[in-house]
């Protein structure tokens, strides 16, 4: 089974990642990924992986043509399917500068706002993640019956959430991990991982530093809107710990939190429909 | 008459193309463009200057520990604090991981199928023997994934890593993860040394199509490492003229009186110089300018490189020689410092806050990298990111050129000027998501 990858405009991250799976994976099969393969266009392959979001008409023009040569396409990491970092530049406060700015000379043309693919070509398989760690690859292409990735971070990462320890406050910008063996919500960190899709294996909180979502929502969440989700995790820190409601609410909520980038990035002011749990993996 | 040749890169970081420029059939010039555009400086405005070590990885999947450090260290530098010494070590680590996956993708993924005639390492294609490929691609991955293994260790996650914080590390590196992140690397040193030996012989024959510049006009070498460990930042970054005649150093916070910047209505990255002259940064850079490797089996490397070439060599196809050489000085290097002890002490210092400017410095695969941030209110009001293959276009753009003359005449093209010009950019191994991001 031939598939193929498409970079629109993004990091390479998720590339990079698919490389590491290469123990796993059969790259003999990899009929089209610049990044590593040197052939100029899209051929007809089974299984077309689109990276990075639609942010110049060069990225529509090349989906659009891949797309009709393809027979499933499969959205992956957070700028695919929510315009992720570059979507950043669709802020209301800067677009009109950026625009103003980068509309000029011989290059692409910038579009209005960053897209997510599905706004151009009909998705059959999300993958989120930022990137996707790359045992998520061999699962989606070796055997994608085996992802079933259906519940939270929290799984993964294993720490233990103590009843009697409940921190009284958020902690102060730096992240320290004062306990490698407790919750970092415990310690009075704002992770999310509570409400985040697991399937990473939860490598941040692992390592100390709280999770920012970028799986994306989980499964009891991915259909429902943005206030669900502040609604689900102002109900965690409660449950978990001390904190004044109001400070959890005004820290979720700061508009320009790293974790806006993963969750809900997308539906917080478009008029985007959330995507079917069955299609996320 | 005035026509263009165009070919699109592949084997390269992000969306570039090449331009041949042609007047009645003669190269006038050739231009290296980048083709996609994010516009970080514009939107990190406003955002919490703490979130920038999480958000500015995201710059570029290839180098993203070195934003994720320059940021790191840009905030340490505006709130003046240092981090302890275990979290530095720490640091290190991470760029030495983030050295032997960028060298190691650069070597065998980008610029190998160039020496094979393939299109890909993977052995997709016909025109290579498979068998081949396929031993080659394996070792080549398992060299790669000790690179990112060992960022991964570091940093906490592989690509865009989250360990650094402003004040030190969140957590130190377990000793039985260390010992055993050891025996690979042990296991790995002799098959990369194998590959890259193979790798040596393939390129003697092309050594000789890509030479020096045309005349071999003057420019300035760029580096911002020990020279006695490359894999060590320094606060400040070296350029030193091809002939060696001429060496300046400046400070990050000095780069705007140093350095000229260019913008370009045809491209979405800049081009920097030096004295008005273009510049070379990355592993030949690195290379012509240290005394020692500070390794063994790099330093053995390092000699037989100076007495093929000679030191300063010039010829861009060295490039790709030395980032071999070095490939093999990170896992060297790594080793050494999994050794220390990088579990017990203090992993961070107290930080307190505070408006102002900030710059941090350090040496990505492709050189000095430079991150600017102004801060008001706890708030980003402006940004800039000094990026190294943005200080490599000029010579891209000439090596181009210089190429370009070679195979096309006034009455015809010879071929193989597509590959040819691949080979050129390749070997400034130039990341487009960071030149432009």
């Amino acid at each position: 089974m031939q598939f193929a990858v498409l970079q629109l405009t993004g990091c390479a991250g998720c590339e990079v990642s698919l490389l590491n799976a290469g123990d796993e994976l059969d790259l003999a099969k990899l009929a089209y990924m610049p990044l590593v393969v040197s052939t100029h266009d899209v051929p007809e392959v089974d299984i077309l992986l689109v990276t990075g979001g639609i942010r110049t008409d060069e990225d529509l023009f090349k989906l659009r043509e891949a797309a009709s040569k393809v027979k499933k396409i499969v959205a992956v990491g957070t700028c695919a399917i929510s315009g992720g970092v570059a979507g950043l530049g669709d802020r209301h406060d800067i677009r009109k500068h950026f625009l103003a700015t980068t509309h000029q000379g011989r290059v692409p043309r910038m579009l209005p706002k960053c897209k997510p693919i599905d706004t151009e070509a009909e998705v059959d398989i999300y993958l989120p993640g930022c990137p996707p760690v790359p045992d998520l690859y061999v699962k989606l292409l070796n055997d994608p019956g085996s992802l079933k990735t259906t519940s939270i971070v929290c799984k993964e990462c294993g720490r233990r959430k103590p009843k009697d320890l409940r921190p009284t406050k958020l902690t102060e910008s730096i992240h320290k991990d004062e306990d490698p063996n407790v919750c970092l919500v415990k310690q009075g960190q704002l992770c999310v991982g509570t409400s985040t899709r697991n399937g990473c294996g939860a490598p941040c909180p692992k390592a100390g530093f709280p999770c920012v979502g970028c799986r994306g929502p989980s499964n009891n969440l991915i259909e429902k809107d943005a206030n669900a989700w502040f609604e689900s995790l102002a109900n965690v820190f409660r449950r978990m710990t001390d904190i004044d409601p109001e400070e959890i609410n005004e820290a979720l909520r700061s508009p320009h939190l790293a974790l806006f980038l993963f969750q809900f990035s997308d539906y917080t002011e478009t008029e985007l429909e959330s995507r079917p749990k069955e299609k996320v993996l | 008459m005035s026509t263009t040749i165009q070919f699109p890169i592949s084997r390269i970081e992000g969306h570039a193309k090449v331009v041949v420029n042609l007047d009645h059939g003669k190269v006038l010039n050739a231009r290296f463009l980048a083709q996609e555009y994010r516009g970080f400086e514009q939107f990190l405005k406003g955002m919490p200057a703490e979130q920038m070590p999480v958000i500015v990885p995201r710059v570029c999947g290839v180098c993203s520990t070195s934003h994720h450090l320059a940021a790191v260290e840009a905030l340490e530098d505006a709130y003046d604090v240092k981090p302890p010494p275990v979290a530095e070590k720490i640091r290190h680590l991470m760029m030495v991981g983030q050295l032997v996956q960028n060298q190691a993708t650069s070597l065998f993924f980008f610029t190998l199928p160039d020496k094979l005639q393939a299109t890909s390492i993977f052995g997709a294609d016909e025109s290579a023997s498979k068998d081949v490929l396929g031993s080659i691609s394996k070792k080549a991955m398992a060299v790669r994934k000790i690179g990112t293994e060992l960022i991964a260790i570091a940093g906490g996650q592989f690509i865009h890593p989250v360990k650094a914080v402003v004040g030190g590390v969140v957590s130190g590196i377990d000793k039985a993860a260390a010992k055993e992140m050891r025996k690979k690397i042990k296991a790995a040193i002799p098959i990369a040394c194998s590959l890259f030996d193979e790798y040596w012989q393939l390129s003697q024959k092309m050594t000789k199509a890509v030479g020096d510049w045309e005349g071999d006009d003057p420019f300035y070498y760029m580096i911002a490492v020990d020279k006695n460990d490359p894999t060590r930042p320094v606060d400040h970054v070296t350029m030193q003229k091809s002939d060696g005649s001429e060496t300046v150093t400046f400070r990050p916070e000095d780069f705007r009186e140093n350095l000229q910047f260019h913008q370009v209505q045809d491209s979405f990255s800049a081009k920097t110089s030096f004295n008005d002259l273009p510049i070379r940064a990355n592993s030949l850079a690195r290379m012509n300018l240290i005394e020692s490797m500070g390794t063994p089996i790099a330093n053995g490397y390092l000699e037989r490189f100076r007495v093929q070439f000679g030191s300063p060599a010039h010829q861009i196809l060295l490039f790709d020689l030395c980032r071999g050489i070095e490939l093999i000085n990170g896992l060297e290097r790594a080793d050494r410092l999994l050794a220390e002890n990088l579990m017990d002490g203090e992993m961070s210092v107290p930080v307190e806050p505070r408006d102002g400017f900030g710059y941090g410095l350090v040496e990505a695969p492709r050189g000095p990298l430079i991150h600017h941030y102004q801060i008001e209110n706890g708030l980003i009001v402006n940004v800039e990111f000094v990026i190294p293959t943005v200080h490599n276009n000029f010579s891209i753009e000439r090596a181009l050129t210089t190429m370009a003359k070679r195979f096309v005449h006034e009455d015809r093209i010879d071929m193989g000027l597509d590959s040819a010009m691949g080979w050129v950019v390749r070997a400034f191994d130039p990341c487009i998501a960071c030149a432009t991001h």
